[in-house]
């Protein structure tokens, strides 16, 4: 059975399925047939994951067939044990995010299109095994994110829209030319990604390559300085977008890197690691100083994002394997994580139809199941062990000390620790902490049952993951050895 | 199920009912915490039967251990684990009795609390957070509990925080320990790249061969850590302000057991510190400094609780300063009398800020008249901090003294010598001012009820009894101790009288404190404003990073985003002026068909190389 493409294409049906619906009957049947396509979608996926050989090396469930066969081109998917976890992210958020966003009102059968096929693109994203399908991917999820910010964000949505879109496709456009370079290559001539892992491509031809991909996909991490397009998506983004940028999309540039950049120019990886490792650290620190004054919420975790994925970076350029475990559980964790953040933060804002953190104190005391939940998110965000934040920050830092990268660069992560709890902890002090403000005494009743549907979930996963690492690192840890093996021989 | 798993999970497993029962519910079923702590007291006790007295029970039953994988790395099993151990042992008896005393205690002191479910949860995940560190048997479950420890204190700290002080407190709390917590992560990355575990045993075992330079570093990262948690100066900033939360949370985290858990890491890891050397001169240095610093900011201080902080600060500073003569009873026998002592102390605080609803001794006064009970046990207290003999504190910091002098720490040991005097006149400044002399501003107090008084009687009577198990304990945990010396405790025990006499000259029979300020001199001011170092911290460091934050707020909203957007406004031009070619004059394309032929017959000539 295809249950890769099940996985992707299930989704996009979905859409077809919603777009069928008529307008009469438009919002009460779209949101539970996207929330049906995305259920079942999910328990496939669960089922997936679960038959997935934890042990066996290599792409399981592949499919192969022919797409173009001039140009050589395949219709090529398979996983392995990170492409598995970022599948299960996936699927999981789509989800969420519908039950997020269960009341829009605002053409809401083009919204639910949007995320069906946002979700097929993503799924997609983390199993093709061909360039050419990869890239068509790739491309194919800024078009739902596009549309979802240009229509139903906030007042500047039409300029930060087209912003954000021209940006990514500026990064694409450097992940294009990378893989033409590869397929041109005389080493290279396939379009096989597994294949190209084996070319050895010479040195001074990884070198440059590398720089391509490397900063196509820190547009899309994103890596300091290249995030302003971002942060800006993330004000006018609706909550929905918001969490899947942030939970999802993001990690498609940390993707890219583990899959393409590292096993394909393992030379010029380990030649870069110190310049990957500076911007890395520059983002962790710039992000979570930004983060820190930001009076408005979705500001500010756009720029936690920043500094988080600032961390991931750092494990994928210290080549260790626990700083490549650390940076893969950490995508996952940050997923969950700022996409309960984004969804709390979108439930205050739904109720007081303000984002800044000075209007907004109080929240606890009037509030406490919707404060104690921003609280529980902001507490997971900056590492508590014993929830998942924790494990990847604590492997990123012992992989990046283990590593040649000079040690200071672990000094300035651990110190992105303390700034991370700095910013968090000051969201907990001005919105959930003190005396209810005059708009929190208002507009603030407390959590519903379609709130506490939507958080759940994520908490009890933060807590399953910060218990037990193996969760992840069952499925991580065998392919991540596979990739360091390949570092080392290098 | 294995006991030591129980032992902390039982509290842990009441914390995860509470954290999904709505408030109200939480509040009639106050019984299952305090039952969770009664289970966990009585396993304690049975897990330290099969370690006491020593080495022979010890080899006879063998070391309890049980592990768990959390996660695999490279294909290698990466565990956590719990072991049973005399110091472990030892452990756990003072956190389950503190404990147990603590949440009898907060019966009646938070009575009628709203969130006093949600109190007792944060105890319950504290408690259980506490007894994970002192069984973990390795580094990294040390580190992990060690954290969630500091979130409860943190959530504690702030349990009122719709008071400004409150949540300033917490915040403060946190993020000053985290920087401790900064160097301790990044000692546990250098064991880990040295070493390849951080399973204790096999750590301690190999610390001799790293060579004196990795050994001091990882001995110096780890004990930042421990500067943090266990407030040592200069990180000792935030412990004052952690006053603002409940008052028997405060003995429990403030004084008997977290603030100790930077004492235990240094005792647990201390062979690495002996491969180093200088890390013990470092610990010595420390712990002196706080110990002396701390003490004269408690002599000035006219909050009850904060007096008590300081003196918590300053007594911590004992226990390093013991721990770095390299002596593991000289550190832990006073952290173990300490606890009972001290968080005695808070809870009678707290009895009689409970009556007189002030925490300001100028305010208080004739307390010893209405309040029998507890001025008795505050008495005990009292003398047991000031080392009067035959209260427990004159023994355990007489070891100390003793070891100092014997290792030839003269100089520390004088400082130690004056903290402890220091020490004596505070705690006198506090009694005299509360107990004796006419009720004032406060007004009159009535003793607190049975809840209150049956846990502070008990820490009383192991304040005092604590002393005579000095030899005992030294067996114990495997390092000698002895009685005090007559030559030793004859001094400590002059200078201890010699700082009460000190204490009621000034404050006796209800002097006028005031006049004493009248007098004050610039050390005066420089030791109230506490060294000034809490206004660099908040203002300089605190205050200067928020203005850091704007600023680059600012550099990334113009400066980074204004290069972006000046790059899409400068394409947009470029466009504008290049639609002027394509306007659709003839004219201008033939021109340009010129021009192009032109220049490409000229490339051609030069390519052909004519």
């Amino acid at each position: 059975m295809p249950i890769l493409s099940i996985i992707a294409f299930l989704p996009a049906l979905g859409a077809a399925a919603v777009m069928c619906i008529p307008n009469s009957r438009g919002l009460s049947l779209a949101k539970w047939v996207t929330a049906g396509f995305m259920v079942v979608d999910l328990v496939i996926v669960a089922g997936m994951a679960l038959s997935f050989d934890r042990g066996a090396a290599g792409m399981q469930f592949i499919e192969k067939i022919p797409w173009i066969p001039s140009f050589g081109i395949n219709y090529f998917v398979g996983v392995d044990g990170i492409s598995v976890t970022m599948i299960v992210l996936s699927a999981l958020l789509s989800l969420i995010v519908v039950f997020g966003s269960w009341s829009t009102d605002h053409r809401p059968k083009t919204w639910f299109v949007m995320l069906l096929l946002l979700e097929a693109g993503m799924n997609g994203v983390f199993m093709a095994l061909d360039f050419a399908l990869f890239y068509v991917y790739w491309e194919w999820v800024l078009i739902p994110m596009y549309f979802i910010i240009a229509w139903w964000g906030k007042e500047d949505r039409s300029y930060v829209s087209l912003k954000f879109f021209l940006y990514m496709l500026l990064g694409s456009v450097l992940i294009l030319l990378g893989i033409l370079a590869i397929y041109l290559h005389p080493q290279g001539g396939t379009w096989d990604m597994v294949e190209l892992a084996n070319r050895n491509f010479p040195v001074g031809f990884q070198m440059w390559v590398f720089g391509l991909f490397y900063f196509g996909f820190a547009v899309r991490v994103p890596v300091w300085p290249f995030h302003t397009g971002h942060s800006d998506a993330h004000i006018q983004a609706p909550t929905a977008g918001s969490v899947t940028l942030a939970g999802v999309l993001l990690k498609t540039g940390t993707y890219g890197l583990i899959r393409v950049s590292l096993p394909m120019l393992p030379d010029a990886a380990h030649q870069w690691a110190w310049f990957v490792g500076a911007m890395a650290c520059a983002a962790i620190l710039y992000g979570s100083v930004v983060a820190f004054w930001q009076p408005d919420l979705k500001k500010m975790l756009a720029y936690s994002s920043v500094g988080h994925m600032g961390f991931a970076m750092l494990g994928i350029a210290s080549g260790t394997q626990e700083g490549l475990d650390g940076a893969m559980i950490l995508a996952f964790a940050h997923g969950v994580i700022t996409g309960l953040l984004f969804l709390v933060v979108g439930m205050i804002y739904d109720r007081a139809h303000t984002r800044m953190a000075p209007d907004l104190q109080g929240v606890g005391k009037k509030a406490p199941v919707l404060g104690g939940m921003l609280a529980f998110a902001a507490i997971s965000s900056l590492g508590l062990p014993g929830l998942a934040g924790f494990a990847g920050e604590f492997l990123v830092i012992v992989g990046a000390w283990k590593s040649e990268l000079p040690k200071f660069y672990t000094v300035v992560a651990g110190v992105g620790m303390l700034l991370g709890a700095a910013y968090m902890l000051w969201v907990i002090y001005r919105v959930v902490y003190g005396e209810p403000t005059e708009t929190v005494e208002k507009s603030m009743p407390e959590a519903r049952p379609i709130d506490l549907l939507t958080a759940g979930p994520l908490m009890a996963i933060t807590v399953i993951i910060g218990l037990n690492w193996n969760v992840l690192l069952d499925f991580i840890d065998p392919a991540i050895k596979i990739l360091t093996q390949t570092l080392v021989r290098s | 199920m294995n006991i030591l798993v129980a032992i902390p999970l039982i509290p842990a497993l009441v914390f995860f009912l509470f954290f999904l029962l709505p408030r109200a519910t939480r509040t009639k079923m106050l019984f299952l915490p305090i039952g969770a702590m009664a289970v966990s007291l009585v396993l304690s006790l049975m897990a330290f039967s099969t370690v006491f007295p020593g080495a022979e029970k010890l080899a006879e039953h063998g070391a309890q251990f049980t592990s768990y994988t959390i996660g695999v790395i490279g294909g290698v099993p990466l565990n956590i684990s719990l072991r049973l151990d005399a110091l472990a042992a030892l452990m756990l008896l003072v956190v389950t009795i503190v404990g147990m005393a603590v949440q009898v205690y907060s019966l009646s002191y938070m009575k009628g609390e709203e969130r006093i479910g949600w109190y007792y949860a944060v105890l319950s995940l504290f408690t259980a957070a506490m007894l994970t560190l002192v069984l973990a048997g390795d580094f990294l479950l040390f580190y992990m509990s060690w954290e969630v420890m500091g979130l409860c204190s943190y959530l504690l700290i702030g349990f009122w925080n719709t008071n400004d002080e409150a949540r300033r407190a917490s915040i403060k709390a946190f993020l000053t320990t985290r920087v401790g917590d900064v160097g301790f992560a990044i000692g546990l990355a250098y064991m880990w790249a040295t070493v390849g575990s951080f399973d204790i045993p096999t750590v301690l075992g190999s610390a001799h061969t790293w060579g004196p330079g990795v050994a001091t570093a990882i001995a110096l990262l780890l004990f930042f850590g421990a500067m943090g948690k266990s407030a040592q100066f200069p990180l000792h900033i935030w412990l004052p302000d952690a006053m603002a939360g409940p008052t028997p949370a405060s003995a429990l985290i403030h004084a008997a057991t977290m603030v100790a858990a930077g004492v235990f890491l240094v005792a647990r890891s201390l062979p690495i510190f002996e491969a180093s050397g200088v890390a013990l001169q470092v610990v010595l240095i420390i712990g002196a400094t706080t110990a002396l610093l701390a003490a004269s900011m408690g002599s000035v201080q006219h909050d009850i609780k904060k007096v008590l902080a300081y003196s918590t600060i300053s007594q911590l500073g004992f226990m390093f300063m013991g721990l770095g003569t390299g002596n593991v009873s000289a550190g832990m026998f006073h952290l173990f009398t300490h606890a009972f002592f001290k968080s005695l102390l808070f809870l009678g605080a707290g009895s009689i800020i409970h009556s007189l609803h002030t925490q300001d001794m100028r305010e208080m006064g004739g307390v010893g008249k209405s309040m029998k009970v507890t001025t008795v046990t505050f008495t005990v207290g009292t003398l047991a901090l000031s080392g009067i003999m035959p209260f427990s504190g004159f023994f355990s910091k007489d070891l100390i003294l003793d070891h100092l002098w014997r290792e030839g720490h003269y100089v520390i040991y004088s400082v130690a010598l004056a903290s402890a005097f220091l020490t004596a006149f505070y705690m006198a400044r506090l009694w005299f001012r509360v107990f004796s002399g006419t009720p004032r501003k406060a007004g009159h107090a009535h003793e607190s009820d049975m809840k209150i008084l049956s846990p502070m009687i008990v820490l009383a009577l192991l304040s005092v009894l604590a002393g005579a198990t000095t030899l005992v304990f030294g067996e114990f945990l495997g390092s000698e101790t002895e009685w005090p010396s007559l030559v030793m405790g004859g001094a400590s025990t002059i200078v201890a009288l010699s700082g009460i006499g000190l204490g009621w000259a000034l404050f006796g029979n209800g002097r006028d404190p005031e006049a004493v300020r009248a007098r004050a001199s610039k050390v005066y001011m420089i030791v109230t404003n506490r060294f000034f170092l809490d206004l660099v911290a908040e203002q300089y460091i605190a205050g200067g990073y928020n203005r850091l934050s704007e600023k680059v707020n600012w550099f990334d909203k113009k400066v980074i985003n204004g290069i972006v957007n000046g790059v899409g406004v400068a394409c947009r031009q470029a466009g504008t002026q290049l639609r002027r070619l394509q306007a659709g004059r003839v004219q201008v394309y033939q021109r340009l068909v010129v021009a192009a032929v032109l220049v490409l017959v000229l490339v051609a000539v030069l390519a052909t190389g004519v």
